[in-house]
């Protein structure tokens, strides 16, 4: 990457505001006259409501109002309106709202929740996928013909099926035909919890023409508002949402959260605001988690190693509701596979309902846990095939410019270097070297790669733009729609503006904190997507800026257009540097020496669509579904400790093909991106008991790895090999970060003890069982070991 | 044991931190405390540091009319030398244990254990007596104390008694106090010349609840072992002794294959179960294991001292 001021420089954070408490986040918005809301869970996964008496609560001194689910006859939902408001004629999972209060205190709705009687019929809960999909199974949304889908979702009414996804390339027999080696594999993920720091707030607040507004916590601003309008029928323009810094998202605050309840409760009480805030038991049930996983998979190869065929059975465990994990079923069936170029692959993919807590996106969205299982399968193969386990990638992998996707279409040329991402990590782990042996005869090391790719997951038409204003003092103020959840994007676009028009980086303002009817439009903050589109709309506004300082110059100075030129903060005559005006002089038009001003203020405005995605054929996948790939390599080297079965990772490495703009923040991504995939491969599962109850709704059960369990070394390279119509080449990186880490420390823990671990989080006691079930003669010798060295 | 959500009758997700109204009490003194329990004892509950009581409460595991908040009793809150023993106050936090130069040297099986319990703001709020009356099977500090041969002094109205701690427990979250009974102090004699003692933790993370723990204390003379005990965390419905294992080693030269072998008696003297955190077959198996590199650091710590 050549070298620039700004661009590529790890400049710190601009806005510190996190650092002196000064930040304000959703929680902190408290609106005069406010109500609080308080939402009552089912008891039961899966029960029929034959009654609920909401008397005692209104008995309570200052409860206002109690909603039951029929006072909303209508769903909600993004890709699949499957969510009732409040739970109407049943309950879908342990925890679904079933009645909200409305009180002037929160400790009044509190005691009034207590007293709402619900008369429950107990059902058979359905709670796993194989359970979901059997033919007598439970019919978990009966009325599912009626609901309103995306037209790329396929659901089965009459049965548990969410989404049913078909990606078909080649002749998968034929395929298979050639292949000398075939190995098979079944792989699991449990549902997982995002963990982000701060639950979920909403204040809402109904005007009496009908203008909504509402604060609360979420990644993307434009997407609230459009859903709230689309589900509730209000006109977007009448729809404003407050977005503040968010506490974290990864996922699981994209799309429309529970601002409509806040929003619904307002209304019914002539506008006055009504906040809903939750606890962290409760963000645990009303929040949307991660979906659970089961794959199946056959993946052939020749003796040569050459990847022939590819046959796969996936299957997501959505829970309750699949409105957004519908896409997840779409986004791991379209990329079935690793970084590569398999010729004939035949996937179904799956979304299959069950009575468990609703799903979401979750960082990586699919692509951790397809690869935790293809990149297992790799290394299998290698193994069976007696090829080294990178040299087996390096024969397969992505060409760009050669290769085709699973999707039938050709990679273009410079989409990146995912060979030179495998040779790297393979290097940095110190791949097929000999490995330093731990003193203690029950510590064995071992080390595993897995390479990856990821483009974001989204509607061929998913826009964003950007508008760029000039200040009188000449510092730029930048207004666009994507969300600031800690990723730093607004920090890589302030230094994208610095770089474009030479001002120093602290005078451009990327505020973090915006509301929709002030900012231009952004789809979402999803995908790794924010930097790749709004740094494409954003340049484009900058170009519109300077299009404009020339103009002005150009009139000043009785030159054409093309002889001015915009550097420094000024617009000068080409080669004559001292014929220039400052960007301050011509912030609000340039005033002539008579006196006449011409031209006004500066504004420059700028849009990005992903003009090269388009439609995937519901046949077979065929089309180009995403607008760039970021491909990379995770490696790591772990111990494994053979008496207490405990895993530790030593040293995790990562090496991504894109060039970054901000090399400090993107450090911080692979860091904590490194620690979530560590923490989610050992520790994290959400349990529920055979009645379909969530065991460990809190951080005492479920458990988040601590800063001690942080790898003792921690290696990131990016090899800036950038895509051109890419922001100064840079690709996403934030979901990225936490791919391959699953995937390779379930190669690495092979690689040590000759265990294979197919299922997810890998805990001492389920490596225990493995051990003994596959090598139990490890554990007899270093018995003979321990009793013989004393 | 896997009760993880029982939580209130009508709301389970109702999880404010004061669900009910309870009257409160914060007395300054001892008199004053056992005065309030005598009144009062059968339907109050004790706030020393909070750290378990408030999760119950928040949770509905416990509903008190009455809480009396004893933090406030500073005669309470001491570690003293007294020659041949050293006397905690069960005010004493988990923070003061970590800094004691007293504890890390005599006990280090206790320090061993204060040092993975919780993360420092846990360990500035909780205190010592708090852990014990508690009476989870996974409390850190009592296999520690156990195999330190500690007694407990219980204090009421009527007068006080000092019993073992290995008395103490009766089942999860189960002592035998009397309702009008506080914890007042912890008595730990000092360890006998040559010998040494060790604790171990396993969990899932760090700063978190144990999967199992074991300490263990041991004496070794003219290579052979005079003295041994061996306490199990989290394996039973309380902390345990392990008698049998113990006296299966007395007398037996300190060989490691010895230890090997013998440690194993272990998992016949505990009774684990599966729960959230762990399973029943994976505490048997690493509960032999501990206790072993648990001896042989008693061993290693003794013929350095």
């Amino acid at each position: 990457m050549r070298s620039y001021k700004y661009v590529g420089k790890p400049i710190p954070r601009q806005d510190v505001s996190k650092v002196f408490g000064d930040a304000i986040y959703a929680y902190d918005v408290k609106l005069p006259g406010m109500l609080y809301a308080k939402l009552v869970g089912s008891r039961y996964a899966h029960a029929r409501i034959k009654g609920i008496d909401l008397s005692g609560a209104l008995r309570v001194p200052g409860v206002v109002r109690v909603f039951a689910g029929d006072d909303f006859p209508f769903k909600v939902g993004l890709y699949a309106a499957d969510r009732d408001v409040l739970a109407r004629g049943k309950t879908l999972y342990y925890g679904q709202p079933v009645a909200g209060i409305v009180a002037e205190t929160l400790q009044a709705a509190e005691e009034a929740a207590e007293l709402i009687e619900v008369d429950y019929e107990p059902l058979k809960p359905v709670l796993t996928i194989e359970e979901a999909l059997s033919p007598d199974a439970p019919i978990i949304h009966e009325e599912m013909s009626k609901y309103r889908h995306a037209s790329f979702v396929y659901p089965k009414p009459g049965t548990n099926i969410a989404n049913y996804l078909k990606l078909r390339k080649g002749d998968v027999s034929e395929g298979f035909r050639k292949a000398d080696v075939v190995v098979e594999g079944v792989y699991r993920e449990p549902l997982i919890s995002h963990a982000y720091l701060e639950n979920w707030v909403g204040t809402a607040r109904v005007f009496h023409d009908g203008t909504v507004e509402i604060w609360s916590s979420h990644q993307s601003p434009f997407a609230v508002r459009h859903l709230l309008a689309a589900s509730l029928g209000l006109p977007e323009g009448k729809v404003i949402v407050h977005h503040t810094f968010t506490g974290g998202g990864f996922g699981g605050k994209a799309g429309l959260l529970l601002e409509h309840i806040p929003v619904l409760f307002s209304m019914r009480l002539g506008g006055r605001p009504v906040r809903l805030e939750l606890n962290r038991e409760e963000n645990f049930f009303f929040m949307a988690q991660r979906a659970g996983y089961l794959f199946r998979m056959r993946t052939g190869a020749t003796k040569e190693g050459k990847l022939v065929a590819h046959y796969g059975e996936y299957y997501l465990d959505a829970g309750a509701y699949a409105d957004y994990t519908v896409n997840i079923g779409r986004s791991v069936g379209f990329v079935p596979t690793g970084p590569y170029e398999i010729p004939n692959i035949h996937v179904d993919s799956v979304t299959v309902y069950t009575n468990k807590v609703p799903t979401t996106a979750f960082r990586g969205f699919g692509m951790q846990e397809m690869h935790f299982a293809f990149e297992q399968q790799m290394d299998k193969l290698a193994q069976e095939l007696g090829i080294d386990a990178l040299e087996l990638r390096l024969r397969n992998a992505i060409v760009p410019g050669k290769s085709y996707l699973p999707t039938q279409v050709r990679v273009r040329e410079d989409a990146g270097d995912p060979a030179g991402t495998m040779k790297r990590a393979a290097e940095l782990i110190r791949l097929g070297k000999e490995i330093k042996k731990p003193k203690e005869p029950w510590k064995f090391r071992g080390v595993g790669m897995a390479s990856f790719w990821k483009g974001p997951v989204q509607p061929s038409n998913a826009a964003s733009s950007a508008i760029v204003k000039v200040n009188e003092d000449g510092s730029i103020d930048v207004l666009v729609g994507t969300g600031e959840m800690g990723q730093g994007t607004i920090n890589a676009l302030a230094q994208i503006v610095a770089e474009e028009l030479g001002i120093p980086v602290e005078k451009v303002r990327v505020s973090p904190a915006r509301s929709t009817d002030s900012v231009a439009y952004t789809w979402q903050t999803v995908g790794s997507r924010g930097l790749f589109s709004e740094g494409q709309a954003l340049l484009r506004a900058i170009d519109d800026l300077k299009n404009q300082a020339k103009e002005i110059a150009s009139l000043v100075f009785r030159v054409f257009r093309d002889e001015v030129e915009v550097s420094e903060g000024k617009a000068c005559v080409k080669g004559k540097p001292w014929e220039c005006i400052t960007l301050a002089e011509m912030a609000l038009g340039y005033t002539l020496p008579n006196g006449r001003a011409i031209h006004g203020p500066l504004i420059g405005r700028g849009s990005h669509v992903p003009s090269q995605t388009t439609y995937l054929d519901p046949e077979t996948g065929k089309g180009e579904p995403k607008p760039f790939m970021t491909f990379g390599t995770g490696a790591v080297e772990v111990e494994v400790d053979l008496l207490t079965m405990r895993v530790k990772v030593l040293k995790a490495v990562t090496v991504l093909d894109t060039p970054v703009i901000n090399p400090g923040l993107a450090l911080g991504q692979v860091y904590g991106g490194a620690v979530m995939g560590i923490s989610i491969t050992l520790n994290e599962e959400l349990k529920v008991d055979p009645e379909g109850r969530l065991l460990n709704p809190n951080f005492t059960d479920y458990k988040v790895a601590r800063a001690e369990d942080i790898p003792d070394e921690m290696v990131a390279e990016f090899l800036g090999v950038g895509q051109k119509n890419a922001p100064y080449g840079a690709k996403g990186i934030g979901e990225l970060t936490m791919i391959p880490w699953p995937a390779a420390i379930a190669n690495a823990i092979h690689n040590a003890i000759g265990v294979r671990i197919n299922e997810l989080p890998i805990t001492p006691d389920k490596l225990l069982q493995a051990v003994m079930r596959q090598r139990p003669e490890l554990l007899e010798a270093l018995e003979k070991e321990l009793l013989e060295a004393s | 044991m896997v009760e993880a959500v029982k939580l209130s009758r009508h709301n389970l997700f109702n999880t404010h931190i004061i669900p009910v109204n309870f009257k409160y009490f914060a007395p300054k003194t001892l008199n004053e405390a056992l005065e309030l329990l005598d009144k009062y004892g059968k339907e109050a509950k004790i706030l020393a540091g909070g750290t378990d009581l408030l999760v119950k409460m928040k949770m509905r595991l416990v509903e008190p009319k009455y809480i009396i908040n004893i933090k406030g009793i500073r005669e309470l809150n001491f570690i003293k030398d007294e020659g041949n023993q050293v006397r905690i106050g069960a005010l004493t936090r988990w923070r003061q244990l970590e800094k004691s130069e007293l504890i890390k040297n005599f006990f280090p099986s206790l320090y061993d254990a204060v040092k993975v319990m919780g993360g420092t703001q846990i360990r500035n709020m909780a205190t010592v007596g708090g852990n014990l009356c508690n009476a989870s099977p996974a409390a850190d500090s009592a296999p520690p104390l156990m195999v330190l041969n500690a007694k407990l002094v219980l204090a009421s109205k009527k007068g006080e008694r000092e019993i073992p701690i290995t008395q103490f427990f009766k089942g999860p979250g189960k002592t035998v106090m009397e309702p009008d009974e506080l914890l007042k102090e912890i008595t730990i004699p000092k360890p006998e010349e040559g010998s040494g003692s060790a604790f171990i933790k396993v969990a899932r993370t760090s700063m978190d609840l144990a999967k199992i723990s074991a300490a263990t204390a041991l004496k070794v003379e003219d290579r052979k072992i005079v003295m041994v005990r061996i306490a199990i965390g989290s394996a039973a419905p309380t902390p345990v002794r392990t008698p049998k294992t113990e006296e299966a080693l007395i007398g037996q030269p300190f060989r490691p294959s010895i230890i090997r072998e013998k440690v194993k008696l272990v998992v016949n003297e505990i009774s684990p179960i599966d729960d959230v955190r762990s399973t029943a077959f994976y505490r048997k198996e690493v509960s032999k294991i501990i206790v072993e590199d648990a001896l042989l650091i008693s061993y290693e710590r003794a013929s350095r001292r």
